[in-house]
């Protein structure tokens, strides 16, 4: 190599940029310098990406039912039967009708707690480059959209907004390490904090639920709800989260540790809602599945 | 200039490719095709060149929207990979394009972790690298091909002993 002198200096100035651009971005946020630049990429970038997604809806919907195939091999076994019966009702059926279903279950779902929500479609996702969970929707600004909305879908709660820009937003997933809610388990007033594990929740199929109080029951079975955060941001009340699947033995610690499996599944997102307006009062379990629970949990909680 | 605005275009396809249809297939595991296109870039272009690319391209993948890490992250770490894989590509070809896809997400996982990334650990680095190291390893080839097929060496001092000699 005969201009090793010069690759170094380059080499080394790039380095030392990118360097410079982590430690500003890390101190000032969305700052003055970077907003802007953040900004207008993510405009070019997200115009281009709501066109490929209009282009390769087909092809990645095909992609995802592979992959669900592949992936749920013990699940396929158990459902065979009932997979049999769907199967016939899903070849018949076309994207746009799937959609609408769960267009309408959200819709339910917001009726039923009183939120009032802006539909949106994802379009893109991010998993790599990146270690965090996020997807970006075709809603944004100029839908009412703002940072520190929830986002649920005809299932549960999704995520949250961190960014939004005139036609789109980035919503950041409850799956990504970096988030964290507050939840409460259904029938009892027992709260607790809900973590994302990003990958080593096997990409989004768990998450990890602390209960504050150690002595407190907790079994699997046990459902969890949003706990709702102060002045409904970033998170309003009463949003189904998901199951308990299994209770961590955690002797001699202050919380209790279990792993919950989400409603809404957050591998494959399509339809999404954020909440623009949360209800007046908390709807507490009501809009948890299956209606209505009668007054008593499924494990009775002793009351204190 | 032609060449360089192919280039441009080139990756910023590949990034918008990547976040729209291979990240929302739902498999667990994805080649990055941004990074393999900055290898085979590199591979053609050399060392210098390599390193350009693949900061801007590592900018890019910053800036690309859904995202919630630092600016600079991926531009340390593709500048890095771009760099070596045009350094080591003179000599090596075959092993450099395998060394640096399975290289840059572990790169990538420690340079997570020092700037204190939330959930970046050692625990993450066992679940993530192996499957994306064999991701980006099968699908290697392929961007590889496709990327000289795109652009052709300039002098056949460029040429690698891999792919095809064009006439």
């Amino acid at each position: 190599m005969k201009d090793t002198r010069r690759t170094r200096v380059v080499v080394g100035s790039l380095l030392a940029t990118a360097l410079l651009l982590i430690t500003l971005d890390h101190r000032s946020g969305d700052s003055p310098v970077l907003g802007p630049i953040r900004g207008v990429a993510a405009g070019a970038f997200g115009a281009a990406e709501r066109a490929a997604a209009s282009v390769t809806e087909p092809v990645g919907s095909f992609f995802q039912a592979l992959a669900g195939a592949s992936s749920a091999q013990r699940k396929i076994a158990e459902l065979s039967a009932e997979n049999g019966r769907l199967r016939g009702e899903l070849t018949a059926q076309r994207l746009d009708r799937q959609r609408s279903a769960q267009l309408n279950g959200m819709l339910g779902l917001a009726g039923r707690g009183g939120y009032r929500i802006v539909p949106a479609q994802v379009i893109a996702r991010r998993s790599a480059p990146g270690f965090e969970d996020a997807v970006e929707i075709d809603a944004g600004a100029r839908d009412g959209i703002r940072a520190e909305m929830t986002v649920l879908n005809a299932d549960g709660l999704v995520g949250r907004v961190v960014r939004a820009e005139q036609h789109t937003a980035t919503v950041v997933l409850l799956s990504d390490p970096a988030s964290s809610a507050g939840a409460r388990l259904e029938g009892g007033n027992e709260l607790g904090v809900v973590n994302g594990l990003g990958q080593n929740g096997s990409a989004g199929r768990f998450l990890r639920f602390r209960l504050l109080d150690s002595s407190a029951p907790l079994t699997v079975g046990h459902r969890i709800v949003s706990f709702g955060s102060m002045r409904d941001t970033p998170y309003v009340a009463g949003v189904p989260v998901g199951v308990i699947e299994r209770v961590e033995a955690t002797p001699g610690e202050l919380t209790r540790t279990a792993y919950a499996r989400p409603f809404a599944d957050l591998t494959s997102l399509d339809v999404v809602g954020v909440v623009v307006k949360a209800p007046t009062r908390a709807p507490r379990d009501s809009v948890l599945p299956g209606g209505r629970p009668d007054p008593k949990p499924l494990k009775p909680v002793p009351s204190v | 200039m032609a060449r360089n605005l192919g280039t441009a275009a080139l990756i910023f396809a590949a990034l918008v490719v990547q976040m729209t249809v291979i990240n929302r297939m739902g498999f667990s595991v994805t080649p990055d095709l941004v990074l393999l296109v900055v290898i085979a870039l590199a591979t053609l272009r050399g060392e210098t060149a390599g390193a350009v690319i693949g900061f801007l391209a590592g900018l890019a993948a910053d800036l690309t929207p859904p995202t919630d890490h630092v600016l600079g992250q991926y531009a340390l770490v593709m500048c890095l990979t771009g760099y070596l894989a045009g350094r080591w590509a003179a000599r090596v070809p075959l092993l450099s394009v395998a060394a640096c896809a399975v290289g840059a997400p572990a790169l990538a996982v420690g340079v997570g972790s020092l700037l204190g990334d939330p959930g970046v650990d050692w625990s993450t680095f066992m679940a993530i690298w192996p499957g994306t190291a064999v991701c980006n390893l099968l699908a290697a080839p392929i961007v590889v091909w496709a990327v000289r097929g795109l652009f052709r060496p300039a002098r056949s001092r460029d040429v690698l002993i891999m792919g095809r000699r064009r006439p």
